[in-house]
């Protein structure tokens, strides 16, 4: 393992590659491995990229890794796309839109399949984040699958979230909606050399803009939505609860009481297939990746990662023990009873959850 | 959340169809146990990607979709390729195979490179293979080069599958 990691460190890109695969892989070798991974980063930010399918997330890294380098940056790049739920099998296709690249000693692209995880992103994503940190990649680019209203964890694992809108998204109504919106950093409008584009990036906007005002104007509302006492620990960070709704408020509230203010929600317009905006939108990524260097930012992103981390790996033990429990003889029973009514669901389920324990 | 437990019934694969492919076709040839407390086993990762400046996708898709379909991850770097990119992603994306599709008939020359630089990159146990309209006269010449099968238009599905999961159930994890 010692000799993997020094490998890695050392840019050995086979190593690299090896390891991400070590990791995609479960079992007690990966998780030490990522033990070890853990302690020696944190240091580098990651930039999270999310939004529905084809909105152009993929063709927008592109783009980045272009001005990127043009800069002499390193970068490295984890790339998800979803498992089948029929098969198991994937179709991992985001870095078909970033073959340029693929010849760049500074440019390190891994594609990863989501293993059944919802949320948008993958266990292993993670690990291989942290394995291109210490390779040397900086900084380190997170794309989630195509995702929908409700998945959101790359807002605890990246530094910063760009949540990007095309055409089609909807009306006014659609952008109060709860979820995706609110876990954003900066707002991207893509596909702008369409007409619906600008007019969801004037609409937008207006909302956005709305909820900025509020939540300045009201510091005592927002302090209502604060964690209680018991939820929070030492250093004020809180529990669960605070992490599934890291919105605009509570990234305010977080912030003061860490003595930081988040930074206002950016709203950019691009055409990511010709680059236009693509210039603005990296100059406003920069400046949130340089204040999230600071020493206080990184821990607080990074304790917020690792309790992301601690929650799925809770709920990875449940799952396991459900799909033991599933497949056992006796539920072809239950579930016969319950389709002739004998049993209620709630029984079912009683008698199914017996077998968990986390 | 995997849906398999929703659809599998005792014996077998219930027939799904996706992309007009029947799925309980491609999921027949598995030879895989997978523990049944783990949500997925280990896929193995084949990279399908079509060299030189061919871009007729339409077979290399189809393959896509039943490798997709037949349990595998795949990484699909599409058209107009360079050796140099197919086998850089490869090793990046630490494949277990490689299968290109090749119809404009340079496929002695840029194969052979994709063969030559994979050997240079220590990645020689990579299996490769070839599909797309090849002359059967020059199919020993692709053996030579370490192509372990040239799938030809005539081959069925099912005899492709079956073949790749043949050699790849037998495979121990690679120590690192």
């Amino acid at each position: 393992m010692d000799t993997l990691i020094d490998k890695v460190r050392n840019g050995d890109r086979r190593s690299l590659a090896k390891a991400m695969s070590l990791v995609d892989r479960a079992g007690p070798q990966a998780r030490a491995l990522a033990d070890r991974l853990r302690q020696s980063t944190g240091q580098v930010p990651w930039w999270g990229f999310t939004g529905p399918p084809g909105v152009g997330k993929s063709t927008l890294i592109d783009a980045l890794l272009n001005m990127l380098r043009e800069r002499g940056r390193r970068i490295g790049v984890v790339a998800v796309d979803p498992t089948s739920p029929m098969s198991d099998g994937a179709l991992l296709g985001d870095r078909v839109r970033m073959m340029r690249h693929a010849v760049d000693q500074d440019v390190f692209i891994r594609s990863l399949a989501t293993h059944h995880r919802e949320g948008g992103l993958s266990d292993a994503a993670l690990h291989c984040a942290r394995l291109l940190e210490l390779a040397g990649y900086d900084p380190v680019l997170i794309e989630t699958v195509g995702v929908g209203q409700s998945e959101v964890d790359i807002a605890s694992v990246a530094d910063i979230c760009v949540v990007m809108l095309g055409p089609g998204y909807g009306d006014d109504i659609q952008l109060i909606k709860a979820g995706l919106l609110e876990i954003a950093d900066i707002v991207v409008v893509n596909k702008c050399d369409q007409p619906e584009a600008n007019r969801l990036l004037k609409e937008i906007r207006e909302e956005l803009g709305e909820a900025k005002r509020r939540n300045v104007e009201t510091p005592k509302r927002q302090n209502a939505k604060t964690p209680t006492a018991e939820h929070k620990t030492a250093d004020g960070i809180g529990g669960p609860e605070t992490l599934k709704r890291r919105n605009v408020v509570s990234s305010i509230a977080l912030g003061g009481s860490h003595g930081f203010e988040a930074p206002p929600i950016e709203i950019v317009g691009i055409e990511a297939k010709s680059g236009r905006g693509v210039d603005t939108l990296l100059d406003k990524l920069l400046e949130l990746d340089r204040a999230a260097r600071r020493p206080d930012q990184c821990q607080h992103h990074n304790r917020r990662r690792l309790m992301g981390e601690i929650s799925r790996g809770v709920m990875l033990t449940c799952e396991q023990n459900l799909n033991r429990a599933l497949a056992a003889p006796a539920t072809e029973e239950l579930l016969t009873k319950l389709e002739r009514g004998e049993l209620s669901l709630d029984t079912v389920v009683a008698q199914l959850g017996v077998a968990f324990k986390p | 959340m995997s849906l398999r437990g929703c659809f599998a019934v005792p014996g077998g694969f219930d027939p799904i169809r996706s992309s007009g492919l029947p799925l309980g076709e491609c999921w027949a040839v598995r030879k895989v146990k997978v523990d049944v407390a783990v949500n997925v086993g280990s896929p193995k990762r084949i990279l399908i990607g079509k060299v030189g400046l061919d871009g007729h996708d339409r077979g290399a898709k189809f393959i896509v979709r039943a490798l997709r379909n037949a349990g595998y991850e795949v990484i699909y770097t599409g058209i107009r390729r360079t050796p140099e990119q197919i086998v850089r992603t490869a090793v990046d994306e630490d494949v277990d195979v490689i299968g290109l599709s090749l119809l404009s008939g340079a496929h002695n020359e840029l194969f052979a490179r994709v063969a030559e630089l994979l050997k240079e990159e220590g990645a020689g146990n990579i299996i490769l293979f070839a599909g797309g309209t090849i002359p059967d006269k020059d199919i020993p010449h692709l053996k030579s080069l370490g192509f372990r099968w040239v799938f030809t238009p005539g081959f069925a599905l099912s005899e492709i599958l079956a073949a790749l999961e043949e050699e790849l159930a037998g495979r121990e994890e690679e120590r690192i």
